[in-house]
C-alpha cells in the first residue's frame, strides 16, 4: 500500500493535475464560481473509482484508461475555462460516457455474436443516413444533426462504431445470420467479396459526402484503406481503392466548392484574412502566442478562435498550456494508438482483430486529420479531436469504441479460444494437439478459463503453434505463468493452481514411483 | 494573484503532464522487457523462479524469470548468481541446490527470512515443490518446475 501516493503511479498525476486546474479555475472570476469545485471532485472521483474498478476486477488493459482520462481532463480543464457552462456539460457527457465504457465492455465481452450481425450493422448505419439526410439538421454548412425532442445527436459518430463492426465481419468473412435458421455466407469467390467490401464502404463515403462531412470521410476512407492493407492480401486491390480515392479526390476538388475553398485557404490563408482564412489564422495566431510554456490558464484569448471549444481545442491547449502542452496531447495519443496496435496484434480472431484495429485507427486518423488541420499542415476538415474535444455524442461514442477496444484487450488474454468466431476453426488444430499431447493436465490447462496468458511470458506466442508445446511440457505449471494483474485476484490463482498440484501431484506421483521403480 | 498563480502553475502543469507520460511509457516498457522468452525457450526442461509481484509496484530491478542451474545464491550483492536490489533481502539471502533430481532451498541466516507457502524456513534445506511460493522482502517467486512434468 506505500505505493499508493508515488509519482509513479500515473492516476496519482491526473488527480494532482485535475485537483490543482479546478482550484486554479474556481479562482478564474471574480465571483467565485462555487459550482467549479463539486465538478472537480465528480470528475476525480469517476475517474479513480473506473480506474480502481479495471484494476481490482483486472478488466483487462488499464493504460488506455489512463490515457483517455488524462486526455478528458485536458479537455475538461479547457473547456471548463472558456465557458463554463459547456464545461459542466461535458462533464456531465463525461459521466455518461464513463457508463456507457463500462457497459460496452461488458456487453461486447458478455455475447459473442457480433461477428454475425453483418447486415444489422449495414442496414442501421443506412437508416440513420436516411434519417439525417430527411430530417436532419444543418449546422456549419454540414448537415449532419438528428433532433429527437430536446436531445440532438450526430449520427455520424454512432455511424464510425457500426462501420468498423461491419468492416470487422467482413474481414472475418464470417458466416451472416439475419433470422434464426436463415443464414447468409460471405461470398466465396474472392472477388465477389471485394465487391461486397467495397460496397460496404463506399456507401458511408458517398452518405457522408452528401452531409458535406468531409472530415469524417476522410477517417472512414482511412481506416478501410488501412484494415484492406493490413488484412486483405491483395496489393492489386488496395492499389485499386487508393486508385479511387486519388480520382474522388480529384473529382470532389473540381466539381465541389467547398473543397475548392477549403484547399485554397490551406495553400493561403492570408489573401483572406477577414473571410475564409480567418479561423485558421486565428488558430495560427493563438499557438504562435503561446510559445513554448503557454500563457498560463486563463491568461490567453483562444476565445477569439471560432469553434475553439470543438475543432478548435488542439490550438486552445497550445496558446494556454504552450507547444510543450499540445505535443504532450500528440504523444497521448501515440501511447493510446501504440496500445491499440498492441492489443489487435495479441488477439487471434480476426473479427475482434480487425476491431481492435479499427477503432485505434480512427482514434488515430481522426486525431491527425483535425490537429494537422489545425496547425495548418493539411486541409481543414471539422470533426472532433477525441476525448478532448466538447461534444456529447463524440465523447460517448469515443467511450463506447473505447469500452469495445477493452473488451477486446480482455479477449486477447483469453488461453486458446477466443470466442467462438469463425476464425477459432483455423487454431483449432494446435489446440487438438495439445489435448492430445499433454493429455489430461494439458486439457484441464486449456479449460482453466480466467487464467490469461497476459502480461506474462505467454503473450509472444502470437503464433498458437509455439504456445501448444509449452503447455506440453510444463503442464499444470503452465497456469503459474500468468502475473495476474491483480494481488488479490494472484492470491486466488495461486490457491486454485496449488489445488491444481494436489490433484495432479497425485497422479504424477504414482507415475513417478513407476519411473523409479524401473 | 491569479496571473501570478496561473504562470507558476503552467510550468508545473506541462512537468506533470509529462512526468504522467513517462510512467506510462515505464509501464508499457516494463510490459515488454516481461515478455522475456529467453529462460521458456532455451532451456524448458530447467527448473526456474517465477515472479509473482507486479514489477511496476517494485522500485528495483526484477526479472520475470530465473532460471536455476546448478546451485544458485540469491541475494542483494553482486557476488550472487541471483542478485534483487531489494532493501528487504540481505546481502547473501538464500541458496537453491539440485539434489537427486529435486531443489532444495536453504535460508543463508537472512534479516528478514525466507518463507515457502508462508512459513518461514528454518536452518535446514527445504525441498521444492513444482508450485510452491517463495518470499523473501518484498519479492514473491514461484517455483516452477517444468522436468517433472515432462514424459
Amino acid at each position: 500500500m506505500k505505493g499508493l501516493v508515488s509519482y509513479r503511479r500515473p492516476v496519482v498525476l491526473i488527480v494532482i493535475i485535475d485537483a490543482i486546474a479546478f482550484s486554479l479555475l474556481f479562482l478564474y472570476k471574480q465571483p467565485f464560481d462555487w459550482y467549479v469545485l463539486p465538478a472537480g471532485l465528480l470528475v476525480i472521483g469517476l475517474i479513480c473509482a473506473s480506474f480502481h474498478v479495471i484494476t481490482r476486477k483486472s478488466l483487462g488493459d488499464e493504460y488506455l484508461f489512463l490515457i483517455t482520462a488524462m486526455l478528458t481532463s485536458l479537455g475538461f480543464i479547457m473547456i471548463y475555462r472558456l465557458d463554463p457552462v459547456y464545461g459542466f456539460r461535458q462533464i456531465m457527457w463525461f459521466s455518461a460516457g464513463i457508463l456507457l465504457f463500462f457497459l460496452s465492455f461488458f456487453v461486447f465481452l458478455k455475447f459473442r455474436f457480433w461477428h454475425r450481425l453483418f447486415y444489422y450493422y449495414v442496414s442501421i448505419s443506412l437508416a440513420l443516413f436516411i434519417l439525417t439526410l430527411s430530417l436532419g439538421e444543418s449546422v456549419k454548412g454540414s448537415k449532419n444533426w438528428l433532433e429527437i425532442g430536446k436531445f440532438s445527436f450526430q449520427p455520424s459518430e454512432l455511424i464510425k462504431i457500426l462501420f468498423i463492426l461491419s468492416l470487422a465481419c467482413c474481414f472475418s468473412k464470417s458466416e451472416q445470420v439475419i433470422f434464426k435458421g436463415l443464414s447468409i455466407s460471405f461470398p466465396q469467390s474472392p472477388v465477389r467479396y471485394r465487391i461486397v467490401l467495397a460496397l460496404v464502404s463506399y456507401m458511408p463515403l458517398g452518405f457522408l459526402v452528401l452531409q458535406r462531412e468531409w472530415g469524417t470521410a476522410i477517417v472512414f476512407f482511412l481506416v478501410y484503406a488501412t484494415l484492406v492493407y493490413a488484412f486483405d492480401d491483395s496489393p492489386r486491390f488496395f492499389a485499386l481503392n487508393a486508385a479511387a480515392a486519388v480520382l474522388g479526390a480529384v473529382a470532389g476538388y473540381m466539381t465541389l466548392y467547398h473543397i475548392r475553398v477549403r484547399v485554397e485557404t490551406w495553400l493561403d490563408p492570408w489573401k483572406d484574412i477577414a473571410g475564409k482564412g480567418y479561423q485558421i489564422t486565428q488558430s495560427l495566431f493563438a499557438i504562435a502566442e503561446g510559445g513554448f510554456f503557454g500563457t498560463g490558464i486563463g491568461m490567453g484569448r483562444p476565445d477569439l478562435i471560432p469553434a475553439v471549444n470543438t475543432d478548435f481545442i488542439f490550438s486552445a491547449i497550445c496558446e494556454e498550456m504552450g507547444i510543450f502542452g499540445g505535443v504532450a496531447v500528440i504523444l497521448l495519443y501515440f501511447i493510446l494508438t501504440y496500445r491499440g496496435v498492441k492489443i489487435s496484434l495479441r488477439v487471434k480472431n480476426p473479427f475482434y482483430r480487425a476491431t481492435a484495429l479499427g477503432i485505434t485507427l480512427m482514434f488515430g486518423f481522426q486525431t491527425f486529420i483535425i490537429i494537422g488541420g489545425v496547425i495548418k499542415l493539411i486541409p481543414l476538415t471539422g470533426i472532433t479531436l477525441p476525448f478532448v474535444s466538447y461534444g456529447g455524442s463524440s465523447l460517448t461514442t469515443s467511450f463506447i469504441a473505447l469500452g469495445m477496444l477493452q473488451a477486446v484487450s480482455v479477449i486477447a488474454e483469453e488461453p486458446g479460444t477466443d470466442g467462438p468466431g469463425p476464425g477459432a476453426d483455423k487454431f483449432e488444430p494446435g489446440a487438438d494437439e495439445s489435448g492430445s499431447g499433454a493429455g489430461g493436465s494439458g486439457s484441464e490447462a486449456d479449460e482453466s478459463g480466467p487464467e490469461t496468458s497476459g502480461i506474462g511470458p505467454g503473450a509472444d506466442g502470437s503464433e498458437p503453434a509455439s504456445v501448444v508445446p509449452e503447455a506440453e511440457i510444463h503442464g499444470p505449471g503452465a497456469e503459474l505463468d500468468e502475473p495476474g494483474p491483480d494481488d488479490d485476484i494472484n492470491a486466488e490463482h495461486i490457491k486454485d493452481a496449488e489445488c491444481r498440484n494436489l490433484d495432479n501431484s497425485g497422479e504424477k506421483g504414482v507415475a513417478g514411483s513407476n519411473e523409479t521403480d524401473k | 494573484m491569479f496571473e501570478i498563480l496561473s504562470t507558476v502553475l503552467k510550468y508545473i502543469f506541462v512537468t506533470i503532464i509529462y512526468l504522467f507520460i513517462y510512467s506510462i511509457i515505464r509501464l508499457i516498457y516494463l510490459d515488454i522487457r516481461s515478455v522475456d522468452t529467453s529462460v521458456r525457450k532455451r532451456e524448458k526442461h530447467v527448473p526456474y523462479l517465477k515472479l509473482i509481484n507486479r514489477r511496476e509496484d517494485l522500485s528495483f530491478k526484477v526479472k520475470e524469470h530465473y532460471a536455476l542451474n546448478g546451485v544458485v545464491l540469491l541475494g542483494r550483492s553482486g557476488k550472487n548468481d541471483i542478485v534483487i536490489a531489494d532493501p528487504y533481502i540481505s546481502g547473501s539471502h538464500a541458496r537453491f541446490t539440485p539434489r537427486d533430481g529435486q531443489y532444495y532451498i536453504e535460508d543463508l541466516n537472512s534479516t528478514n527470512g525466507t518463507f515457502v507457502n508462508d512459513t518461514r524456513l528454518k536452518n535446514e534445506p527445504k525441498v521444492l515443490r513444482n508450485g510452491d511460493r517463495i518470499q523473501m522482502g518484498q519479492v514473491e517467486f514461484v517455483f516452477v518446475d517444468g522436468s517433472r512434468h515432462k514424459r
